[in-house]
């Protein structure tokens, strides 16, 4: 345990005006895994991406990124400092093109040719964004703005990911083929927090898993481990 | 036949700093979604500044350059001083909170300038043009106003549209949240679209006073004009301030020569009434209007 953990949440306490969403949330995710969080709508998972990504500021605790206190930081900082947040739903700017879209992902990126490069490798990655690069992103399906988001969200070449519901409102096929990207991802070094309603997608390709419900860690053990509990299935995750 | 082309070449030029009040306008609404009911305001300031500096070096442009750059600061200093506190309040606060500016800017100008009407010298001659022996109704000073109101707007499209901040004040101004997420400095570039705002309006200031005096009521009309046009653009949109001002500055250009000059300000009014109640969303915007 001497590599310092990809993403620590210590104690964190974050709510909004006079509600806790977060009470006291713990979290440990190692450099190049997936870490699914997991619980029932209002469990405080999005309250946990938010707080990690500078949207909102904990109240008490500490957030550090590859051993670094990043506590407090703006959602602005965060993203220049190797954290990608990809929120739910409308994450794309459905005014602007696909491209100036991708361009927003490292426009603070120093160096012509690396935001250049970036984009290219977007496109490859992504062929079917390269087809739209022209087109307004509100014209993509669903699951062509999610494959938007993700590969806007690369183009800052993150050390953590943190997603939100990638599978929110998707058809199952295109559900499996986010989760596959997402699996890829972890082979190229990069740590995901995937948040999930689709507790059965998101533990298919996790390593490790939290539960959290109603501001607090439940359970937090490896993915295999969760998905086999029946009874922590049949109370939290609905499967 | 010879005075219809003079209405329309008259109400080009004039219909175009109609344009420029409308595209700063547009720029605030765009940023901050504010009307900026000081516009006017701030232009009248930075004229009598422009009118200042030309008396003591005698140079037009350098007024005109003090000018740009004095709106420029007057629009930045505005939106971080007055505006950023009612930013995240109730449409109703910020209305009140430009009016009130509106009032503040007439009120200082009065008692630092008095409020006498002051003649603003024109860049060019205001000798009307002529093709052979047909009068065209506008003078090299019209040209002028026409051309440097159409490259300001030119070079703040291609800004927007080529550069790395115009794409971030495009991303801060349709979706703050995801442009933050993204890195996007959104309080900087919503600094910097009031500064572009008063820019321009600074710019349409300079280009009307020399037809209408200087004095600190002097932007009212205009502002109330360059309103409509802007409305007649949906708002939202710099090219439809632009179409919105020409098309107003043609339609009460030929309301003044064939029904009489004293009807103008009625029309432009009406024209704003009709478009709020028939298209409030304007005639440029998507059909699908967007929640504001």
């Amino acid at each position: 345990m001497s590599e310092p953990a990809a993403l620590a949440v210590e104690e964190v306490v974050a709510g909004y005006g006079g509600v806790l969403a977060l009470q006291s949330v713990s979290l440990t995710v190692r450099p190049a895994t997936i870490t699914a969080v997991l619980g029932a709508n209002g469990a405080g998972k999005t309250t946990l991406l938010r707080a990690i990504s500078g949207v909102i500021r904990p109240r008490r605790g500490r957030v550090l990124v590859g051993g670094q206190n990043v506590t407090g930081r703006s959602a602005e900082d965060m993203a220049r400092s190797g954290v990608a947040h990809v929120p739910e739903g409308q994450g794309v700017i459905a005014e602007l093109t696909v491209q100036e879209n991708l361009r927003l992902g490292a426009f603070w990126r120093p160096g012509r040719v690396t935001r250049a490069r970036a984009l290219a490798e977007a496109y490859q990655r992504f062929p079917v964004l390269a087809g739209a690069r022209n087109r307004a992103a509100g014209t993509l399906s669903g699951g062509e703005r999610q494959m938007l988001v993700i590969a806007r969200a690369l183009m800052a070449r993150p050390r953590v990911l943190l997603l939100d519901e990638p599978s929110l409102g998707l058809a199952p096929k295109i559900v499996s083929q986010v989760m596959e990207l997402t699996a890829g991802l972890r082979e190229t070094g990069l740590t995901v927090l995937l948040v999930e309603q689709n507790a059965r997608s998101a533990l298919s390709i996790a390593d490790q898993g939290i539960v959290l419900n109603l501001g607090k860690v439940v359970v937090a053990a490896d993915a295999v481990t969760l998905a086999a509990d029946v009874g922590l299935r049949k109370h939290y995750l609905g499967f | 036949m010879e005075e219809f082309g003079q209405l329309t070449l008259g109400g080009i030029s004039v219909g175009m700093i109609y344009a420029a009040i409308a595209l700063s306008l547009v720029l605030i609404w765009r940023a901050t979604r504010i009307l900026n009911y000081a516009q006017g305001g701030m232009a009248m300031f930075t004229t009598y500044v422009a009118l200042l500096v030309i008396k003591h070096t005698g140079s037009y442009w350098a007024g005109f350059a003090v000018a740009l750059a004095a709106g420029l600061v007057l629009g930045a200093v505005i939106e971080r001083l007055v505006i950023r506190p009612v930013e995240s309040k109730p449409p109703l606060n910020a209305i009140i909170v430009t009016i009130g500016l509106l009032v503040f800017l007439e009120g200082l100008a009065g008692i630092i300038y008095g409020g006498q009407f002051r003649s603003f010298p024109a860049a060019f001659s205001i000798d009307g043009l002529h093709i052979g022996s047909a009068a065209l109704g506008i003078s090299a000073n019209d040209v002028f106003v026409a051309l440097a109101v159409l490259a300001a707007a030119l070079l703040l499209a291609a800004g927007f549209r080529y550069t790395s901040a115009g794409l971030q004040m495009r991303a801060a101004a349709f979706s703050p949240p995801v442009a933050r997420l993204l890195g996007v400095r959104v309080g900087r570039m919503l600094t910097l679209g009031w500064a572009l705002a008063g820019l321009i309006g600074a710019l349409a200031g300079v280009l009307v006073s020399p037809s209408t005096f200087l004095y600190p009521n002097s932007m009212d009309s205009i502002f109330v004009l360059g309103f409509t046009a802007a409305v007649i653009g949906g708002l939202d949109s710099p090219v439809g301030a632009v179409a919105g001002g020409l098309i107003l500055g043609v339609a009460l250009s030929y309301v003044g020569g064939y029904l009489g000059s004293g009807l103008v300000n009625l029309f432009g009014l009406a024209a704003l009434t009709l478009v709020l109640m028939v298209r409030p969303s304007g005639l440029f915007s998507p059909a699908a209007t967007r929640q504001v």
